[in-house]
């Protein structure tokens, strides 16, 4: 039974330096050099009088990974928890396979697609009335998130093995539930912050003007036009694949035109 | 208005650490609601940095780098929709259609990067086999200060060598063009949340969508948190009932088990 070398600190700073991930990003390996770098002090301590342990753990490290940056920490402090047990490499090399891509999916659930979006939403409502509240909510959560990382690498570190069982399990519900939240908030988001506004007035009899847009849209469903036009991006996006950048540039071309012929 | 050289090397200083910030993406600071802030603080408009920041941040709100994509570069977006609206003295909208080709540009640079620190995996290889710790982090630190200073000298000088030319552009452009790219700054974000939709959306999450849009249509707010309460309390439903249906199901799995012990298993 090998002893534990790793104190408390150590966790603290695998945690810490788990934000090196993408120091050395590229198509080749993804994340792999950054992950190796962020562990190495870690395996060092592991393996100090042992250099070929040593090169054998950092070969295998080096190998393709591309996870989640906010919950890498959690991933790092489990298979440490093992390198320090000097458990069978391919244990270390399976354990990792098999958890960087479900964490990866919900950490994009949680931080990208559910996370950002509301506290985005938030942010933006004050810093558009020009409050500076909005950006210091912003950087205050996300600063929050941050530490967190430390807390998920020594959850990994401590629940070892036992924590791939709990994560497998319950991987899908707490996806489902995050992606309900942010699905509630990105139908509010369409309403506050996409804006289409019609420009054309119809003449009706004796010279009286009708504005389509205040007379019809906004008195019977003000925020119809956007989530229409939302809804044709996601159409466009999702069944027929085009990129983003070409709905862009489409949607400024036809913006001018609108401009131009006075529609908008 | 004229930004100055010192204004300029402040915003090259803030993009160097911004852009690693980025590249890591460690404490979030690269979203353009912060980098226009920091941008208006740098130029003295910090009103102008808040208004910028926020439009494009919800423009950006669904151009993640999720699953490993690189987005057009929401960091050369918080910086140029801050700078062109200041320098050109434009609406915000039509500084946030200005800024895109900025940020594709910026995409493309870190595009090639991706490609080309490939080639540093062989001599991370020899480090790994002949047991190195320092030459795996000498090769972290150089990728990373390449990108570094690329953030530096490419936000100079789109801000500070670029003004004028740029300011120029902009006022010689027709009154109606500007109008349209101020329209298009309205529609922008309902790209972002196509994207976010593409990924998210499955037929049982639409009476989610339905009501967070109703609410926000037809009760007066002044910020989104309510939205989020309610979508929260459905999230915590969904929950709690997904785990009783767990539950439920693992004790009808184990009461066959028990049913059938010492038979055949494969049995339905």
């Amino acid at each position: 039974m090998a002893s534990k070398v790793l104190t408390k600190k150590d966790v603290t700073m695998l945690g810490i330096r788990s934000s090196l991930l993408q120091a050395s990003f590229n198509y080749e390996r993804m994340q792999a050099g950054g992950w190796l770098w962020a562990q190495l002090p870690a395996l060092k301590k592991i393996y100090k009088q042992d250099s070929s342990a040593l090169s054998s753990a950092m070969v295998d490290n080096l190998e393709f990974i591309n996870t989640h940056p906010n919950l890498v920490g959690f991933l790092m402090g489990l298979l440490i928890s093992l390198e320090e047990n000097h458990e069978d490499r391919n244990l270390i090399k399976g354990l990792k396979l098999a958890l960087f891509g479900p964490i990866a999916g919900i950490g994009d659930a949680i931080f990208w697609f559910t996370f950002l979006p509301i506290i985005a939403g938030i942010s933006c409502s004050f810093a558009s009335e020009g409050l500076i509240i909005g950006p210091i909510i912003f950087v205050a959560s996300y600063v929050a998130i941050w530490i967190l990382r430390i807390v998920w690498t020594h959850m990994g570190y401590t629940l070892g093995t036992k924590s791939f069982e709990i994560l497998k399990d319950n991987s899908d519900i707490i996806s489902n539930s995050a992606t309900i939240l942010g699905i509630t908030v990105i139908g509010a988001l369409i309403a506050t912050y996409v804006s289409i506004e019609l420009l054309p007035v119809i003449q009706v009899a004796g010279g009286i003007e009708v504005s389509i847009q205040t007379a019809f849209f906004d008195t019977i469903f003000p925020k119809l036009l956007p989530m229409a036009y939302t809804l044709l991006m996601f159409y466009l996006l999702k069944k027929k694949q085009i990129s983003p950048v070409v709905l862009i540039i489409a949607t400024i071309i036809l913006a001018i035109i609108c401009s131009y012929m006075n529609l908008l | 208005m004229q930004i100055t050289l010192i204004q300029g090397l402040l915003l090259s200083i803030a993009a160097i650490i911004i852009g690693v910030d980025y590249w890591l993406e460690a404490f979030f600071i690269f979203r353009p609601l912060v980098v226009s802030t920091i941008t208006g603080i740098i130029l003295n408009d910090v009103k102008l940095g808040l208004t910028t920041g926020a439009l494009t941040e919800l423009a950006f709100a669904g151009l993640t780098p999720a699953g490993g994509t690189q987005p057009p570069n929401p960091v050369l977006a918080g910086f140029m929709s801050t700078v062109i609206a200041y320098t050109a003295n434009v609406d915000a909208k039509a500084a946030l259609g200005l800024c895109l080709p900025f940020s594709f540009l910026m995409q493309y640079v870190i595009l090639f990067y991706y490609s080309a620190f490939s080639f540093f995996m062989a001599k991370a290889d020899k480090a790994a086999l002949e047991a190195n710790p320092n030459a795996i982090g000498k090769i972290n630190v150089i990728t990373t200060l390449i990108v570094a200073v690329s953030y530096g000298v490419i936000v100079f000088a789109c801000t500070y060598l670029a003004q004028d030319a740029m300011a120029n552009l902009v006022n010689s452009m027709p009154e109606k063009l500007i109008h349209g790219l101020e329209v298009a700054g309205g529609i922008l974000p309902a790209i972002g949340f196509g994207m976010l939709l593409r990924v998210m959306m499955k037929a049982k999450y639409i009476p989610y969508f339905i009501v967070g849009f109703l609410m926000a249509n037809f009760i007066p707010m002044s910020n989104l948190l309510p939205v989020a309460l309610v979508g929260f309390a459905f999230a915590a439903y969904d929950f709690f009932n997904a785990k009783q249906r767990k539950y439920e199901l693992q004790e009808a799995l184990a009461r066959t088990n028990i049913n059938t012990h010492g038979g055949n298993q494969d049995g339905i």
